[in-house]
């Protein structure tokens, strides 16, 4: 009998030449994805962490017996009605966006256990398959439950199959980054830039952030998720050093474009939940040093190791950094009715704490909110009145990233119109439109919020836009989460400055 | 027949459709901006509306300045 170390590299790589068909038409290029090379270049393709399956489901076991007994201890329903209520909204926001675009990671990572160039790269996909599944399962066991306690955590099943706005902008990022995605692409965009570079240590802040918060099954489930990320972002690596060996420049492309597009979604779902949804006392740092502290540094390091240049539009991210999931949660606040869950204004000492952290931009900001709060003071507070704070006109959206035109500062909104085959286009900032350009033919034919009102698709009042195409209720809609009533808004308006 | 529009009001974190009529002055197509954004933004005057990168005379009509559906049009302070 072999033991393991004999037995796991036969096991692992088991190519074997092809005698009745092509190699290339067993890994077609489109579905393998580019540059299509022959086995030989692939053969070296190595994981740096190596697991047997018995050894894979020994560990799992144990994993999911953890967080089954965190949840047994503390996920009850009195346990999580004790977390304050802005952090409660920042659950509803995860318990929506993650289960289920985790299970689009099941679909990519079936690809490259299909189409994948080398057995041991196919061999790791089956397992990361595995791991998005139990990411898919796990928030879903544990979040929709709590609709018992409140119907907003209905969002965590119906999220994805809703034309929800938020959805639509999610849908569009998870389709092309795993549903409809080749085999290098996929592995290159969701483990190297999404995963190294974005959710294997974010998910480490969340942990971070839930424990301050003291949500501890939160915790232990992000904690649980992101061992499982850090052992298959792995596969992207050797699959990224290939395509930079053969083609630096398309190589390049897809850091770019996958950086670009991750940013967009995680900084809203992040940067609202560190600088809005936790409680001022409880934000161990502020969202832009979250960002410079673990996602800047190690994805500069990660650009280092394969010789990559920083993308080109660095100087635009790292202004961003400022400003940009600011202007977002100010026009979900004032659209709240859109999402699925509920806001909260900053006030006095959090504008304070804001202005400390955003000095660049924070004045433009602050008038923002300032109008808002006195809109609440005008019409005074109480559910009656939440529909007198809020938006009338309809948002408009990004072609390309789906989400709304809100880049730039509020002195400059960066948003700018294309004309392409004879249709008019609007991008929310050059990144976005660049990745377009470069891939119109598949981009150009999705139709956005704003199109799909216009065309009659989707209904133009904003109630019916509600309840028939988002997929919301009075119950469910987000509200301000105090209503307005604020105790520093009941105050006289000179001593809540 | 209305013209959707996209409108950026300086101040505001977010752009809107308006629905322009081609008889309104540039003057009215503002002030529809602004009444839109007034929640976040407070209404301010003068403001002048900039279309293609140029300022426009207030008094000009969305189909003299050739305003064409889906157009982008932003309203600046002063």
């Amino acid at each position: 009998m072999l033991n393991r170390e004999e037995w796991l590299p036969l096991a692992r790589k088991l190519d074997w030449d092809y005698s009745y068909v092509r190699e290339d038409e067993v890994f077609p290029e489109v579905i393998s994805g580019r540059p299509w090379l022959p086995h030989s270049e692939w053969k070296d393709w190595e994981e740096s962490f190596k697991t047997s399956y018995r050894e894979y489901v020994d560990n799992q076991y144990e994993k999911d017996m953890a967080v089954q007994a965190v949840h047994d201890a503390v996920g009850r329903i009195e346990n999580v009605q004790k977390l304050a209520l802005p952090w409660l909204n920042s659950l509803k926001v995860h318990a929506a966006a993650l289960p289920l675009a985790e299970f689009t990671g099941v679909i990519g990572n079936l690809r490259g256990a299909r189409f994948g160039r080398d057995s041991a790269w196919r061999t790791m996909a089956t397992f990361g398959a595995l791991d998005e599944y139990r990411h898919t399962q796990i928030p879903l066991l544990l979040f929709h439950p709590l609709l018992r306690l409140d119907s907003q955590f209905d969002w965590a099943h119906k999220f994805y199959h809703t034309n929800n706005w938020f959805a639509v902008a999610a849908r569009h990022f998870f389709d092309e980054l795993t549903v409809g995605q080749n085999a290098i692409e996929f592995h290159i965009a969701t483990n190297v830039v999404l995963e190294t570079g974005f959710t294997n240590l974010q998910f480490v802040g969340l942990a971070s952030l839930a424990r301050e918060s003291s949500d501890h099954m939160f915790e232990r489930m992000v904690t649980s998720i992101q061992t499982d990320e850090a052992r298959h972002a792995q596969i992207g690596h050797p699959v990224l050093a290939t395509v930079m060996k053969h083609d630096p420049k398309y190589a390049q492309y897809l850091v770019d474009k996958w950086f670009w597009r991750n940013w967009r979604l995680f900084s809203i779902l992040t940067g609202l939940s560190i600088d809005y949804l936790t409680a001022l006392d409880q934000r161990p740092y502020s969202f832009k040093e979250f960002m410079e502290e673990w996602i800047i540094d190690q994805f500069l390091r990660t650009l280092d190791e394969f010789g990559l240049e920083k993308p080109w539009y660095w100087d635009l991210l790292m202004d961003e950094l400022d400003i940009y999931h600011h202007m977002i949660y100010a026009s979900a606040y004032s659209y709240r009715a859109t999402l699925w869950f509920n806001f909260v204004i900053p006030g006095p000492s959090e504008r304070k704490w804001l202005r400390h952290k955003y000095p660049k931009y924070w004045d433009e900001m602050d008038a923002v909110w300032e109008q808002i709060s006195e809109r609440w003071r005008t019409v005074g507070p109480g559910p009656a009145n939440e529909l007198a704070v809020h938006g009338t006109a309809l948002p408009t959206f990004c072609d390309l990233c789906q989400l709304p035109l809100s880049a730039g500062t509020p002195r400059k909104n960066t948003a700018r119109v294309l004309v392409h085959d004879g249709r008019k286009y609007i991008f929310c900032s050059e990144p976005c439109q660049w990745i377009f350009l470069h891939e119109p033919e598949r981009y150009a034919s999705h139709t956005d919020i704003v199109k799909r009102v216009l065309s009659g698709e989707a209904p133009a009042q904003l109630p019916n836009l509600l309840t028939e195409y988002f997929n919301l209720t009075p119950d469910t809609w987000g509200k301000d989460v105090h209503g307005g009533d604020y105790e520093w808004l009941r105050a006289p308006k000179d001593s809540a400055a | 027949m209305p013209v959707p529009l996209y409108g950026f009001l300086q101040g505001d974190t977010v752009g809107l459709l308006i629905l322009a009529e081609d008889g309104d002055t540039l003057e009215a197509l503002a002030q529809k901006l602004q009444a839109a954004a007034s929640l976040r933004v407070a209404a301010r005057h003068p403001v002048r509306v900039v279309y293609n990168d140029k300022i426009m005379a207030p008094s000009m009509t969305v189909a003299q300045a050739g305003f064409e559906a889906l157009d982008r049009f932003d309203v600046l302070s002063g």
